[in-house]
């Protein structure tokens, strides 16, 4: 066997895997998704004796959507208190949002995940979607916004437009009240910009759907504030890995975790100097693969014995003396109940009996 | 248009088959064949062959993914034109850099070759690639079955090239593993 006979046999990679790697590569749209949808038919029942039908319809969507989200998030079941969700009812009441409803919100440190119902959308621009239709929220009256999409349930693979747009139809669109729910993907610190700039606590959030090149429509605003965080602080001393392979040492400074992200602070010799355009990346190689090790081999341990890896960085800054490894997922985890953090044979923290809890190298400090 | 109506073109033998395909994934089989040959010309050629093939291929096939089909066929004549011209190993194109990275994959030893057929490795290695985390697969099969650059994968992975080797290392060094564990060695 030689290399070409290698390269040649990669024509065995599953064809699945060469289309998904290919639409990242060739610029085309993927969405990812899991679980079914469950639909809450008592409460809906209930609501359809209290309320006229037609309120009914556009109620239940918004409802039964925040069932869907809580239920694909694990929000219960993981204690995610940071996750907030909007009275429907009062929203319609107040009649603020005729076509923009908030859902929910989740401040995961960084991010701000807003969860919203627009309407109308019809049909057909869902059969344009993602080629000639595109989402997206701004803040009315300054130049802040970002990139929006339909919600789909966490972790499974679609390749494809026909796939995601059947997806769109089956989880996120509603077609008899013609209501799309979408998530609104904002960074935190362009929220907290826009609340300086217009010099208030809430900030007018509106959506817009583009279809094709010029024509745009825009739903809402509504009023939004920025939703409380949860997270749990470890420090870690810092406590120091020794990779034999690579013969290099890390110092693992701390960890930042919230039900849905992560950061892991690390420091090295020649950090700063690494995570600068001009960098040798020769010479980072090694530090990039210990940097990797630390979010993926690291393992945090729950009370049932389960293990969670938070997988590789998104972005990885050097900010205030240590590399900050962002790290993100799509379903929560509960973050009080992180038992043990280990990385191969060296425990970075562990839950013990009273003061005695503490390990060698790191302390837990809840917020 | 749809992949079925562009293979339902071809089965009928319509002329419009092949414009309906260079115009849907022209791009997509040219850089496929830049990126192994490294020259527009021979890109070309790979492509107008492409063409041809999946002309003469279809309809006795009915590939269920036009794009995965058709950029095998691109990828084969790309190796096959690099080899022919003798330029594997010191093309302007990614493959001698790809094939550099690859032969750290293959174990070093001294016993018996164990023959393998290529259908088998491509088995293998089908297997190995799907048992990878997504981020890295993704990474291993735009480096090696497209033959991206390491710099294109990681932006368009918003990471740092840093990142994409270090995933690369990992996933060769797997690789060697299990080829080893299949006994497979050098024959050269």
């Amino acid at each position: 066997m030689d290399e070409l006979t290698l390269l040649r046999a990669m024509n065995g990679i599953h064809e699945e895997d060469v289309v998904m790697a290919g639409k990242l590569y060739f610029n085309e749209n993927t969405v990812r998704k899991t679980s079914k949808r469950i639909f809450t038919l008592a409460l809906a029942a209930a609501l359809l004796l209290a309320l006229g039908a037609a309120a009914y319809a556009v109620w239940s969507v918004h409802i039964s959507r925040q069932q869907d989200l809580r239920s694909d998030l694990k929000i219960e079941e993981n204690n995610a208190s940071s996750y907030m969700e909007y009275d429907v009812t009062q929203q319609e009441k107040a009649g603020s949002a005729a076509s923009l409803v908030l859902l929910s919100a989740v401040n995961d440190g960084t991010e701000q995940r807003i969860y919203v119902d627009v309407s109308p959308v019809a049909k057909e621009n869902i059969a344009r979607f993602p080629a000639d239709v595109r989402f997206a929220w701004s803040i009315a009256g300054t130049e802040i916004g970002g990139f929006a999409g339909p919600q789909l349930p966490v972790s499974l693979s679609l390749s494809g437009d026909e796939a995601i747009r059947n997806a769109v139809l089956d989880y996120a669109y509603d077609e008899e009240t013609e209501t799309l729910t979408l998530q609104c993907y904002a960074d935190v610190k362009f929220i907290e910009k826009a609340m300086s700039d217009l010099g208030t606590d809430s900030v007018p959030l509106q959506v817009h759907m583009i279809v094709g090149e010029n024509d745009s429509h825009t739903f809402g605003p509504v009023p939004f504030k920025l939703t409380d965080e949860q997270t749990r602080s470890f420090d870690f001393g810092p406590a120091q890995y020794h990779d034999k392979e690579l013969n290099k040492t890390i110092e693992i400074v701390g960890l930042e975790l919230t039900p849905f992200s992560a950061v892991w602070k690390v420091s090295y010799e020649g950090a700063a100097s690494f995570h600068t355009p001009e960098a040798d990346q020769a010479a980072y190689e090694p530090w990039s693969m210990l940097e990797d090790k630390v979010c993926i081999e690291t393992k945090l341990i729950f009370s049932d014995g389960s293990e969670f890896s938070t997988g590789g960085a998104l972005t990885t800054p050097y900010e205030n003396g240590t590399v900050n490894q962002f790290c993100g997922w799509g379903s929560a985890i509960n973050i009080d109940d992180v038992q043990r953090i280990e990385l191969g044979d060296l425990v970075l923290w562990e839950l013990k009996a009273a003061d005695e809890e503490m390990p060698r190298q790191a302390q837990d400090q809840q917020q | 248009m749809e992949d079925r109506e562009i293979v339902d073109l071809y089965w009928q033998r319509s002329d419009r088959a092949i414009a309906e395909t260079e115009q849907k994934y022209g791009r997509y089989c040219r850089t496929i064949a830049m990126n192994i040959c490294g020259s527009n010309e021979d890109a070309e050629e790979c492509v107008n062959d492409t063409w041809f093939r999946a002309w003469n291929r279809m309809p006795s096939e009915r590939p269920t993914v036009l794009s995965a089909f058709l950029g095998c066929i691109t990828r084969n004549l790309a190796i096959n034109t690099i080899k022919a011209k003798n330029r594997i190993k010191r093309g302007r194109g990614e493959a001698s850099l790809a094939l550099e990275e690859l032969s750290e994959c293959i174990p070093d030893g001294r016993s018996p070759e164990k023959v393998l057929e290529e259908k088998e490795l491509e088995k293998l290695i089908g297997r190995f690639t799907a048992d990878l985390k997504e981020t890295d697969r993704t990474i291993f099969v735009l480096r090696y079955w497209y033959l991206v650059p390491v710099a294109d994968i990681a932006e368009k992975l918003h990471c740092s090239q840093g990142k994409v080797k270090s995933s690369l290392f990992r996933t060769r060094k797997k690789l060697r593993e299990a080829l080893q564990k299949e006994g497979l060695y050098w024959t050269n």
